[in-house]
């Protein structure tokens, strides 16, 4: 252990006391050295340092956008933006452990975007969602925003309001590489088939493939474990997750495209229009000078062929 | 209620699997407990110390980090066992440290005039545990022994955690869809509390049975 | 005495002696050779390559690890605060002469010890913010350990209590002082002092019960053992090193316990009839959950 890395501290930072687990993020990237403490690690340095443009020219909304007594106002005098958000989903929402202050992937690096809008910093606080309790973090006001592969539905939408969607996703099927017995969804029938506890495959699988036998974990990187030690078949699981496990998984393979369209929202506390209409003119705003384009070829782009796809057309879902 | 009726099906066949790894992990820890307690009071130092050392270990680390263990990581060095043998596996050697503590205090009320007037008849070791040590200490020991019991079938809810279909997972699984929290719950409670109340008037019993009436 | 099962024999002689070292012998090699099998198994399958374990010697992760471990203290620290009180006034209102309270307290005990934690956990997490009841994360923690370990506090004090000659509580009343006082003033704080060991243990107990953080994502020492070996894939080394941690942790507050016990026991006159003895036992009895 010739050099110990300590690790930086830009801001004061973690006021863990209240189990948030409080990350204020540095506006400027990764130090690439991150990556050789942890091997095998599921970050992806190279993207932040790529991300130091886009901040840097993030557009920061005009005072007189911010109406006062509004949320927005209300963040701003906070000085930070506070996001439920996951810490263990690689190119989405990744924690680096060996400095925990980095958490990187497309969805937080979207969240930090609004952030800076608001704030004019990439200010954000951290609240990991256990499950199904994002609506209630919501209500409840203990998040401002949602970013977490937040399916936009109609049951949610009455609970809560969804700004977006900013990105189209869906259900695909994971195998060990090995595994030439599965092409379709149909072939799941009489398969071990893995989901997600409380996610939308857990109602998807038996809809699609009624003689399938499914077992749930409660996490992603525990059904990932249980895919690889062959305790299923197949993963059924959001596409991006799935890409995400097989670019650091050479044992994993897609072998199903997606099967189903999960409109991705971000989560936005009920009935508060104004603010809702504050993120979608953000959100227009990203997605018209390319930022949220360069965003995801930093994040997800580096696993999947291809262009950056067109972003979905805000409000287009129902619910949204 | 109603989501309980309807259900009733997938939540008695997740009760089956809470008693199932209540009744294996229960006789296996049993059994492996009063072992690591023999053990432990043996004349051998190093099986003393081995014994020791397996109760240290499996009262200080917690159930969830080595069941979290025993599933998610050993197989990565090619143990792999099926999600529900693990659990009782797990259980098993976890419960097992406790039964022998509880085991141990129990030789441990024996009065040790008792054992030395034991020897001084000149009955040898095995024949003082047989005869003079073992029904007496089986006394102290039934109603701790149950409380271990008990402590197992709330330990087996953890099975919940790492994908186990069990009354817990499968009671949040029907409140998920249902949304009828106070209901099913209120039920899985009763439940459990069914389960443990006939665990302590099993022990109970056993104790009258065994008691010395003076 | 050197050790608990001393007095079972006699000193050996010379042939039980050499019998005692064939024993040892071959109880060393056959533990040697399970251990031997365990590590050639973890070799073979590359669990003990050098570079699977050396992560672990660089500060990042461990303070990374720290940070949770003060999640855990922080989260044991409220419980057993919390439990430590509410256990106590339980443990009261069980021996009060006031019928209700000994029957809503009796009854509290009784429930609250066969209902497994988790289940409440999920409770919080799933069942309640659908009424609107939503707390904070470590509180959807500390709550159900809470009114668990408070029923286990309550039955130990009240062991203590029972455990005490009831001379102690005689002698109090006829001084003239009211029960309430003489309870608390001379009852409780003798009892208190001979549990104290098993409050420990208990202690050690729920620490390893705030485990089920992970549950509920709040930063513990196991929740933050997931999300590292999510990210850096060495499950088996990372949940190795977090069970150590827990080991020298626990370990040293159940040594504590061990101490205190022996202390007590000595402290304490040996115990002169059949029902103080069997009180005496249900002190000695390990509390487990």
């Amino acid at each position: 252990m010739s050099d110990i890395r300590l690790p930086r501290r830009r801001f004061p930072l973690i006021t863990a006391v209240l189990a948030t687990a409080s990350v204020a993020v540095a506006g400027c990237g990764s130090s690439d050295s991150s990556s050789d403490a942890v091997p095998n690690g599921g970050g992806d340095d190279a993207a932040a340092s790529g991300l130091e443009a886009v901040y840097e020219d993030a557009p920061v909304a005009d005072d007189a956008a911010i109406l006062p007594d509004s949320t927005m106002a209300e963040i701003k005098e906070r000085g930070v933006l506070r996001v439920a958000a996951a810490l263990d989903a690689p190119l989405l929402s990744q924690q680096d452990p060996s400095s925990p202050e980095d958490v990187e992937g497309f969805d937080i690096d979207l969240a930090k975007m609004l952030a800076i809008y608001i704030l004019g910093e990439p200010n954000i606080e951290i609240v990991p969602p256990a499950s199904e309790t994002r609506e209630a973090l919501l209500q409840n006001g203990t998040v401002d925003a949602v970013f977490n592969t937040y399916t936009i539905t109609e049951e949610r939408a009455e609970q809560i309001d969804f700004a977006g969607p900013y990105f189209t996703s869906g259900l695909a099927v994971a195998t060990r590489a090995d595994n030439e017995d599965i092409d379709s969804v149909e072939d799941l029938n009489g398969k071990d088939v893995i989901v997600g506890a409380n996610t939308p495959a857990v109602t998807a699988v038996p809809e699609v493939a009624p003689d399938a036998e499914v077992t749930s974990f409660a996490t992603d990187p525990q059904a990932v474990q249980a895919l690889l030690q062959g305790r299923g078949d197949a993963y059924v699981q959001d596409y991006t997750l799935l890409l995400a496990a097989a670019a650091n998984n050479p044992d994993i393979k897609i072998a199903v495209q997606p099967f189903t369209e999960e409109p991705y929202g971000i989560g936005l506390p009920p009935e508060d229009a104004e603010y809702k209409e504050f993120v979608n003119d953000w959100l227009e705003q990203i997605q018209e000078d390319g930022s949220w384009s360069e965003i995801w070829e930093a994040t997800l782009g580096t696993v999947v062929e291809g262009d950056a796809p067109t972003p979905p057309e805000i409000g287009s879902v129902p619910g949204s | 209620m109603t989501a309980v009726i309807e259900n009733l099906d997938p939540l008695l066949r997740a009760l089956g699997t809470t008693v199932l790894i209540l009744v294996i992990s229960a006789a296996g820890s049993l059994v492996l407990g009063v072992l690591i307690t023999v053990a432990r009071v043996s004349p051998i130092p190093v099986l003393r110390g081995a014994a020791w050392a397996y109760v240290q270990v499996f009262v200080n680390v917690p159930l969830l980090a080595l069941l979290l263990l025993a599933v998610f990581a050993l197989p990565d060095a090619g143990l792999l066992m099926p999600l529900t043998t693990t659990v009782i596996v797990v259980l098993t050697v976890y419960e097992a440290a406790y039964v022998a503590e509880a085991v141990r205090s129990g030789i441990n009320t024996v009065a040790s005039g008792q054992v030395e007037a034991a020897r001084a008849l000149g009955l040898r070791l095995s024949q003082t545990l047989r005869h003079v040590v073992v029904p007496q200490a089986v006394r102290a020991v039934v109603q701790p022994l149950g409380n271990v019991m008990i402590a197992l079938l709330m330990n087996t809810a953890l099975a919940a955690t790492v994908g186990v279909v069990e009354l817990t997972s499968a009671v949040n699984k029907v409140n998920l869809v249902a949304a009828q929290p106070i209901p099913i719950f209120t039920a899985a409670g009763l439940t459990y509390m069914a389960l443990a109340l006939a665990i302590g008037l099993a022990a109970g019993r056993i104790e009258k049975k065994v008691a010395i009436h003076r | 005495m050197s050790h608990s099962g001393a007095f079972l024999y006699d000193a050996p002689g010379p042939r039980a002696r050499r019998r005692i070292l064939l024993g040892s012998v071959v109880s060393a090699l056959v533990l040697a050779g399970v251990f031997a099998l365990a590590l050639v198994q973890f070799g073979r399958t590359g669990q003990l390559d050098a570079d699977r374990w050396t992560p672990f010697l660089d500060w990042p992760i461990w303070s990374y690890l720290l940070v949770g471990l003060r999640g855990t203290a922080l989260a044991a620290a409220l419980v057993a605060v919390l439990a430590g009180t509410f256990g106590v006034l339980l443990a009261i209102g069980r021996l009060s002469r006031n019928r209700p309270l000994r029957w809503l307290s009796t009854g509290y005990i009784e429930v609250a010890r066969t209902i497994p934690v988790l289940l409440l956990i999920y409770l919080m997490l799933f069942g309640l913010p659908a009424y609107g009841i939503n707390l904070p994360v470590l509180w959807k923690l500390v709550v159900p350990l809470t009114i668990a370990n408070a029923a286990v506090v309550a039955e130990i004090v009240r062991a203590g209590v029972l455990a005490l000659p009831r001379g102690q509580m005689e002698a109090a009343l006829s001084l003239g002082i009211r029960r309430s006082q003489a309870m608390r003033f001379v009852v409780l704080p003798q009892a208190l002092r001979h549990v104290t060991p098993s409050l420990v243990t208990q202690l050690v107990s729920l620490i390893k019960d705030t485990s089920l953080g992970y549950v509920v994502a709040f930063t513990e020492l196991l929740y933050r053992a997931q999300v590292l070996s999510a990210y850096n894939r060495l499950l088996i080394q990372t949940f190795l090193v977090v069970a150590l941690v827990y080991l020298v942790f626990n370990g040293a507050l159940s040594y504590l316990a061990a101490r205190l016990r022996t202390r007590v026991r000595r402290q304490v006159a040996p115990p002169s009839g059949p029902a103080e003895q069997a009180a005496d036992r249900e002190l000695e009895t390990p509390v487990v959950r």
